[in-house]
Order: structure tokens, then C-alpha cells, then sequence
């Protein structure tokens, strides 16, 4: 028979989310919390980032991946929150049953709070539909990222990288210092997907060209991929026929985009937002189903880890001193020059923050909010790209009376290429 | 192992393998030669997985015949196998008053019961994301899904149990007369056989050329198919088909006995065997899948992929007696329904040697017991599993809920997984929607382990679809070296 357990907290995933969530709920008096974690290893994705740049805005210095985690691995081993490592949740019931299993047997957690870090995944080649062969060696950027961090090893020698996602730029970087020759950087859009400081440090550093306004268009090759053909694409995002060219290669990596991995939300019944993917939340990051929170990647995906660790810290504090009943005031919603914004619920509008990705890059630009279609603040954005979250303090906001939707919109000068 | 054998099967496709499992009940011995490094490699890996009722059987043809004869097969087959094709039952959806005549005929030749013609509303109540503008439907509770890749296995794991031998990476290149045999050329090796089964699909024409034997090459004719996430499966629950063309059966909509929904084919000529996916050829399917369900969610999508159908001008199967090579069987112009119809061409291509000679004699069999799936089984089965074997708690694929169990078995199965794509076919790893951005992270080590190699010689599919160059230490050293 399944074991069951009874449980104050369950937090799903053990990376930067899971692990800050699991830590604070403890230290805030949750007792007993389950910390559930399906690789051999907490951390999450952390583990295989072994570039610096992480942890400049929480603790002051500039830390790789898995250093980052080792400060919250540490700090668990000393706590009383039971980690369990090599394992998988499978299901989550609306009511709250957490079905797990590991080499142990199955598990049934049933959980007065469920925390979900399960992050998010990669889209990949199919999702894309990019015809052609279906050849070896294409990859996505993370899990090539793995291979070539934790595995050690080499995918291949020339290489060309779909997407000029921050994952992209990084490994276009690691793979030029293993000795690979990165061809191209194929970016569809004309403006770059990753942080500008990546672009800086990983492409222009090591002379490896950045393509805006193509993309790949056909992938040939039987056996192992031997080259793709890589075209211009107009405007409206069609491709510009006779621009296509034939660029050799041993390897594609795409690096095209980020899915909040939602699948047992869906199972527990939890209602998701068609902007980020992920679970609609309010400030303290509750869903909108009683019993469930949500926090990092699994939410919509962050640009900076140390934004997760905040919100998951206070989501597990949250969670430690039981909340008030919940009653949202607000609706949130993104339009024009946005493209999605968290949280989608406001109860008070006093703690915590909004985080707001804009459509595309903008100069001299305002963010406008809206209520009842009278316009009720403007905030300056001198600049901004989508790649880099917008926070906004929401105690900042002069929220209005009475209840209902806000609208969010960004005004300003569009930015093309890179600045 | 000796290399004179009763017969020798060339091709471990679904054809080649039926052959075998059929020829297995008898008292022979028997080799079947596959050139790849796994069976269902070719045409039968990429199709649209339909077990076609005796609605969709064409009369005065030899593909109708052998359609018929598999039917009634099947069942015997699914005992032996310890598998079972869901009969999900069909929809085939008239969109003009034209089409309707068509399902009328669909009803009159299938003869089925509790098949039925019913209207908009009907059809919408038991498919509720049906084209609504529909003119009627005619529902056949028969039609069912397959699995190619599983079929196919099944049937090579029980031809291998009941005494068949296989041999892999044996490309065929001829044959010559030897006294009374045959004597069969491949690239490595020699085999001498009296009777041989050419069951080549794309290529079988062009081996028969080889035999000297005349028959007009194959035209092939592509089809390409979208796969979507399972989280679409209540898309349909029943196969949709279209009213046919004359040159195909259309473009369907279909659950997948795995829970996706396949989308597709349509029907391109194409010069060799090319299997590359196309815009042009995607759009075309998904153009005409939205005549049956216009909110198709193509967003869903995880992963296309193409097949080719081997095609004689009569579009008809050939099956006939080589005129140079006494004793060899070509089979030719395979195509759709082949996969249904493989069992029926497996017991004709029997009879047709016993006609010439060969004895039969029956011998008892063995069945084949399938290996649990862990996905399909409760949590009391799943607890009961892992305090067997801890190997089955452990989630190597989270998108397809695969258990190391079932991986490691997989490598060590009578008819082991080699490459990454028969691991995936067998145990459904990198199959989900992550296509392996997950898993593909633990299989190279894995299976280098299990396979006693190393991770350099892991490939996808074929000889040189290598999965990565090695460990970054050792490719720098031999390049050192060999600079």
C-alpha cells in the first residue's frame, strides 16, 4: 500500500524556488515541510550554470550556479525540512494529495499547503515544427548546457544556435571555450531575446556573429545534422524568399523559449494565465485554488534567480504563518506593449512585487495603469527590453478604490536591433 | 550459427516479422536479415498506426484479400503477443451531399454491426470539436489503433522465443543459384537458404531487379504528420477519417494507442527515399485537418515526421515467385493498408511456399508476455513493482513516466534497444513533450553502460547519427595527437 504521510508543507521541485520556499515555510514555523526533489541533487538548473552572475542583487557578489545553491543546500542540511531526493511527483488532487514515488515505493502526501517550483522546460524543435531531417545532434540549449557541464561532454565542433535566448548566448560561449566553432546566433525576431550583458560577454567577446531577422528554415542531414538553411525574415515574420542560405554544421542548439512546467497543475485543477503559462497568482503568489502557491520559473520564467529566491521566501513565510482568508481586490492584465505581468491578483497591494516583461524594446516609454478605463498612474521607463523584467514595488501603486481589472500598458519609442 | 537455413527472411519491417512470427508456428529453421540495426526501421515505423476495419477493405484486389484474411487473424495474434490494439471505432465525415453517397458505401461493404450513418448532431455529440457544417458521418465501431513499432516488436520477440534467428546490419545485395538453394549475398556475410522472403518494402524492387526479375520500380509516395502533447487526447477519441481520394485514404485526425493525436498524411510524390518534413507539405496537412476539426490545436504540437509509401503502378500489392531464382518470394507495392493487412500477407506468403514445396509441419508455440509499462499501471501495481525491483521508482522521463526498470529492460531484451530511437520506440524515453531535453540528459551514460561502450558510439538512429563526439578530454587528446 502507498505510505501516507501528513503534512503541513509540500514543496514541489527542489531548485532556487523550491529550496528558498521549503527554508522560509520552516523558519516561519511550518511543521513538518517535505521538500520533493526528482534529481539525485538539489539546486535544479542551478547546477549545471557554472557562469558567474548570479546573486549580485541578494547577496552582494558575483556567485556561480551551483556556489548560489550550495548557500540554501547548506542552510536545508542544518534545517529540519525533510528533502527527498530522487523523487518524482506524478499527481497532485485538488484536494491536495501529493502522490510521489522513489526507489522506496509511492508515497501519499496529504499536504495543508502545496508549494509548486517545478520550473519550466525548453520548447523545442517540434514545437517550432522547423521542417526537414530528423537527424542527431540537435539539441536544446539546457540540456546541451548539461552535457557539456555536468556530463563533460563535447555535442560537436561547429555548431549553430537557434534563438538568442540567454541559454543560447551562454553556451555559444562555453562551447566557443571548448573549442567548438560557433557559426551563427539565428535570432528571428530583430531585436535580441537574451540580456544585453550576454550578448556583450558571450558573443561579441569571442567574434561570433548574431543574425537578427532569420531563422532556420530547413535542417538536412540523414544520419548525424550536416547543415541547416538559414533565411531572412520579413517584418510580419515570413520568410523572405532567394535569402535563403545553406550554413554546414555538426550541431543546432536551439534556444527559443521557456514553458512553466504545468503539467500537475493542470491535474490539481489549478487555473493558469495564457500570458506567462503559468498559475494565476496574487502578491503572496497564492493560486487561485485554496491550498496552493506557486513560485520562480513555475510561475512565469524570471530573468534573475534572485528575484525567485524573494518571492519564494516570502511565498514560504506566507505559508508558515497560515494567511488570512484570501479576497482579491484586483485583476491584472497586460495590454498593449506588455506581455505579461505577475501577479494577475491583487488582495492588498501592499507588500510584495509586480514583475512585467514588455512586448518589445523600448525607449523614453511610460507604463500606464488603467482602471475602469480612466487612466489612474504613469511610470517612467527610460528603457526597457523584454528579456529584462520590469519590478515594481507595489506599494508604489496608488491603487484606486473599488475592485475590478487594471489594465497594464506600455507608451513609448520601439527599439530594433541592439542598443 | 550454422547459414543454411530452411528459409531466410530479408526485411524485419512489420512484413518481415509477421513472416516470421507466422512461419514460427512451424517446424522450420529460419533467419530473418535486417540491414538496419533494430526492426521497423523503414516504411513500417511511419504511418498512420490504423487497424482499418472491413469498411475501408478493397474488393478485387490482392491488398483487399490479405486485408480481409488479417482481420481475422488478429485476434490470435494479440493472444500470442500479450497485446492489444484498442478498437476506438471510426468516424468517416462526408462534408457534401456527394461524400454522403461514399459512406453509404462505406456501410454496405463493411457490413458491420452497430455501425451506423448519423447526422451533424449525432456525430457532434460523440465528437464534440467535429467540423459542425458536416453532412453526416458513418460510425464504425471497428476500426482500431496500432502501434507499428509495437506490433512489430511483438512479433519479432515471438518468432526469436519460438526458435527464428535474427541478424542485424545485413544488408542483402543478391542472390545466386547454388545447386538447389539459394545462395544469399550481403554485405558481410553468406547465407544458403532453399526458400527466401523478400521483404524489402521501399527497396524491393529494386532487390528483385537484382534476382532478375522484372517488375516496374516503386514511386514513392511521402506523407507528413504532426504529433500532439497528449493533453489533447480528448481532441477525439475516435479516428477521423475523411472521405478518400482516389490516390490515398485522406488526411486523418487519430488518437494514438500511446494517448497523442496524430494528424495526417498527405500524399507527395518524391523522388529516393526522402523523409525530410516540409512547410508546404505541413500546411497542406493542416489545412486539411481542419476541414474535420477546424480548431485543431497545432500549438500543441510535438513533433512532425514523415513516411513514404512504396507504391506499384497498379497500386496493388505483387507478390509472385522470382522467374530467375527458384524458391525466392518477392513482395512488392506494400503500401497502405499494409500494417493492418500484415498478418494476412504473413499467412499467404505461407500458403504460397507450401504450394511450392515447403512443408509445413506445426509445432507448439510459446507466448510471448509483454513487460509492464509503468504509465498504464495504478499506484497498488506501481508499489508492488518497486518493492521488486527499487529500479521502478526511479523516473528517468517525467514527460512519459518511464522507471529505469523499464529502460535497462529494454536494453537487455531479447531484441535489445542499440540506439537511442529504438529505446524511444520501445519505452516511449525522449517520445513526450519534452522530447528529450530531460531524459537526453541520463540515456548517453546509461546506455553506455548497459551497452558496454562508450559514449562516442552511442547513436540515434544509423552508423554515423552519433549523439555527441565523447568526453571533451579525450576528443582534445586525440586531436592532439592527431595534429
Amino acid at each position: 500500500m502507498p505510505r501516507r504521510v501528513d503534512a503541513q508543507v509540500v514543496v514541489v521541485g527542489g531548485g532556487p524556488a523550491g529550496m528558498a520556499a521549503a527554508l522560509s515555510a520552516f523558519e516561519s514555523g511550518a511543521y513538518p515541510v517535505f521538500l520533493l526533489e526528482r534529481g539525485k541533487h538539489l539546486g535544479g538548473i542551478l547546477n549545471q550554470c557554472i557562469h558567474p552572475g548570479f546573486g549580485l542583487h541578494l547577496f552582494g557578489e558575483e556567485l556561480t550556479g551551483p556556489e548560489y545553491a550550495e548557500k540554501f543546500i547548506e542552510r536545508l542540511a542544518k534545517s529540519r525540512v525533510e528533502v527527498l531526493l530522487e523523487t518524482t511527483v506524478l499527481e497532485i488532487t485538488a484536494d491536495r494529495v501529493v502522490k510521489a514515488v522513489n526507489a522506496q515505493g509511492v508515497f501519499e502526501f496529504r499536504a495543508q499547503n502545496v508549494i509548486l517550483g517545478m520550473g519550466c522546460r525548453e520548447k523545442t524543435r517540434g514545437m517550432l515544427r522547423i521542417p526537414g531531417h530528423r537527424p542527431a545532434g540537435i539539441f536544446t540549449a539546457g540540456l546541451a548546457q548539461y552535457l557539456v557541464n555536468i556530463e563533460g561532454y563535447l555535442p560537436g565542433k561547429e555548431v549553430v544556435i537557434l534563438g538568442s535566448g540567454d541559454i543560447g548566448l551562454i553556451m555559444a560561449r562555453r562551447l566557443a571555450l571548448e573549442g567548438a566553432c560557433v557559426k551563427a546566433v539565428v535570432e528571428i525576431k530583430d531585436s535580441l531575446s537574451g540580456l544585453l550583458r550576454n550578448y556583450v560577454q558571450c558573443l561579441l567577446d569571442f567574434d561570433i556573429p548574431l543574425l537578427l531577422s532569420h531563422t532556420v528554415t530547413n535542417i538536412v542531414g540523414r544520419e548525424r545534422i550536416e547543415g541547416v538553411v538559414v533565411s531572412k525574415v520579413n517584418g510580419n515574420g515570413e520568410v523572405v524568399s532567394g535569402s535563403e542560405r545553406f550554413m554546414e554544421c555538426d550541431t543546432l542548439l536551439l534556444s527559443v523559449g521557456l514553458i512553466p512546467e504545468n503539467e500537475l497543475s493542470k491535474n490539481a485543477h489549478i487555473p493558469l494565465c495564457p500570458f506567462t503559462g503559468g498559475p494565476l497568482v496574487d502578491e503572496y503568489f497564492s493560486c487561485d485554488r485554496e491550498g496552493f502557491f506557486a513560485c520562480g520559473n513555475v510561475v512565469a520564467v524570471f530573468d534573475l534567480v534572485d528575484y525567485v529566491t524573494v518571492v519564494s521566501e516570502m511565498v514560504g513565510k506566507k505559508v508558515g504563518v497560515s494567511a488570512p482568508k484570501r479576497r482579491v481586490r484586483y485583476f491584472l492584465t497586460p495590454t498593449s506593449g506588455v506581455s505579461q505581468v505577475v501577479p494577475q491578483r491583487i488582495q492588498e497591494g501592499k507588500e510584495g512585487f509586480l514583475f512585467l516583461r514588455s512586448q518589445h524594446g523600448f525607449h523614453d516609454a511610460h507604463l500606464v495603469f488603467s482602471f475602469q478605463e480612466k487612466i489612474f498612474q504613469t511610470m517612467e521607463l527610460p528603457l526597457c527590453y523584454p528579456s529584462e523584467m520590469i519590478k515594481i514595488n507595489l506599494q508604489d501603486i496608488n491603487w484606486p478604490s473599488g475592485e475590478g481589472e487594471i489594465q497594464l500598458s506600455i507608451k513609448g519609442e520601439k527599439i530594433c536591433g541592439i542598443r | 550459427m550454422s547459414r543454411t537455413f530452411d528459409v531466410v527472411i530479408i526485411g524485419g519491417g512489420v512484413v518481415g516479422c509477421a513472416v516470421a512470427w507466422y512461419l514460427a508456428h512451424f517446424d522450420l529453421s529460419i533467419l530473418l536479415l535486417e540491414k538496419e540495426k533494430d526492426v521497423c526501421c523503414g516504411v513500417s515505423k511511419a504511418n498512420t498506426g490504423i487497424l482499418h476495419s472491413r469498411s475501408y477493405w478493397t474488393p478485387s484486389t490482392l491488398k483487399g484479400e490479405l486485408h480481409l484474411r488479417s482481420l481475422a487473424l488478429f485476434a490470435q495474434a494479440e493472444r500470442e503477443l500479450d497485446l492489444c490494439f484498442p478498437r476506438v471505432g471510426a468516424l468517416t465525415v462526408a462534408l457534401t451531399r456527394e461524400e454522403v453517397k461514399f459512406l453509404e458505401m462505406l456501410k454496405k461493404r463493411g457490413r458491420i454491426r452497430g455501425a451506423e450513418i448519423m447526422g451533424p448532431r449525432e456525430a457532434c455529440q460523440m465528437e464534440p470539436f467535429l467540423n459542425p457544417s458536416l453532412r453526416a458521418c458513418y460510425y464504425d465501431p471497428e476500426t482500431g489503433v496500432i502501434s507499428p513499432f509495437a506490433l512489430t516488436l511483438a512479433l519479432a520477440e515471438f518468432a526469436l522465443l519460438n526458435g527464428v534467428n535474427f541478424a542485424f546490419g545485413e544488408e542483402v545485395t543478391g542472390f545466386e543459384k547454388d545447386g538447389n538453394k539459394i545462395k544469399i549475398l550481403s554485405k558481410k556475410n553468406r547465407y544458403w537458404s532453399k526458400w527466401v522472403v523478400n521483404c524489402t518494402g521501399l527497396f524491393s524492387t529494386q532487390l528483385a531487379h537484382r534476382s532478375g526479375d522484372s517488375i516496374p520500380p516503386q514511386r514513392f509516395f511521402r506523407g507528413e504528420y504532426f504529433v500532439l502533447d497528449r493533453e489533447c487526447a480528448a481532441l477525439t477519441r475516435h479516428v477521423l477519417y475523411p472521405v478518400p481520394t482516389e490516390e490515398s485514404k485522406g488526411i486523418l485526425v487519430s488518437p494514438t494507442p500511446e494517448g497523442n493525436i496524430l494528424v495526417g498524411p498527405n500524399f507527395e510524390p518524391v523522388e529516393d527515399e526522402d523523409t525530410a518534413t516540409t512547410f508546404r507539405g505541413l500546411k497542406e496537412v493542416e489545412d486539411g485537418a481542419r476541414k474535420l476539426v477546424p480548431s485543431l490545436p497545432l500549438e500543441k504540437t510535438i513533433t512532425t515526421f514523415s513516411g513514404l509509401r512504396p507504391t506499384l503502378p497498379e497500386r496493388d500489392f505483387r507478390i509472385f515467385f522470382s522467374s530467375s531464382i527458384p524458391g525466392l518470394l518477392h513482395l512488392c507495392g506494400i503500401e497502405s493498408p499494409g500494417l493492418t493487412a500484415s498478418l494476412g500477407i504473413a499467412e499467404y506468403v505461407g500458403e504460397k511456399l507450401e504450394d511450392a514445396g515447403l512443408t509445413l509441419r506445426e509445432k507448439a508455440v510459446v507466448p510471448r508476455a509483454a513487460f509492464p509499462v509503468f504509465r498504464t499501471c495504478d499506484f497498488r501495481e506501481r508499489e508492488r513493482l518497486i518493492a521488486e525491483n527499487p529500479d521502478w521508482g526511479r523516473i528517468i522521463c517525467r514527460c512519459e513516466e518511464v522507471t529505469l526498470a523499464e529502460v535497462k529492460h529494454a536494453l537487455r531484451a531479447s531484441i535489445p534497444a542499440v540506439t537511442l530511437d529504438g529505446l524511444k520506440r520501445r519505452v516511449r524515453v525522449m517520445a513526450g513533450r519534452c522530447q528529450g531535453s530531460f531524459c537526453g540528459m541520463h540515456l548517453p551514460a546509461l546506455m553506455a553502460e548497459e551497452l558496454g561502450c562508450d559514449e562516442k558510439e552511442i547513436v540515434k538512429s544509423t552508423e554515423n547519427a552519433f549523439y555527441v563526439l565523447g568526453k571533451i578530454e579525450k576528443v582534445v587528446k586525440d586531436h592532439a595527437s592527431a595534429c
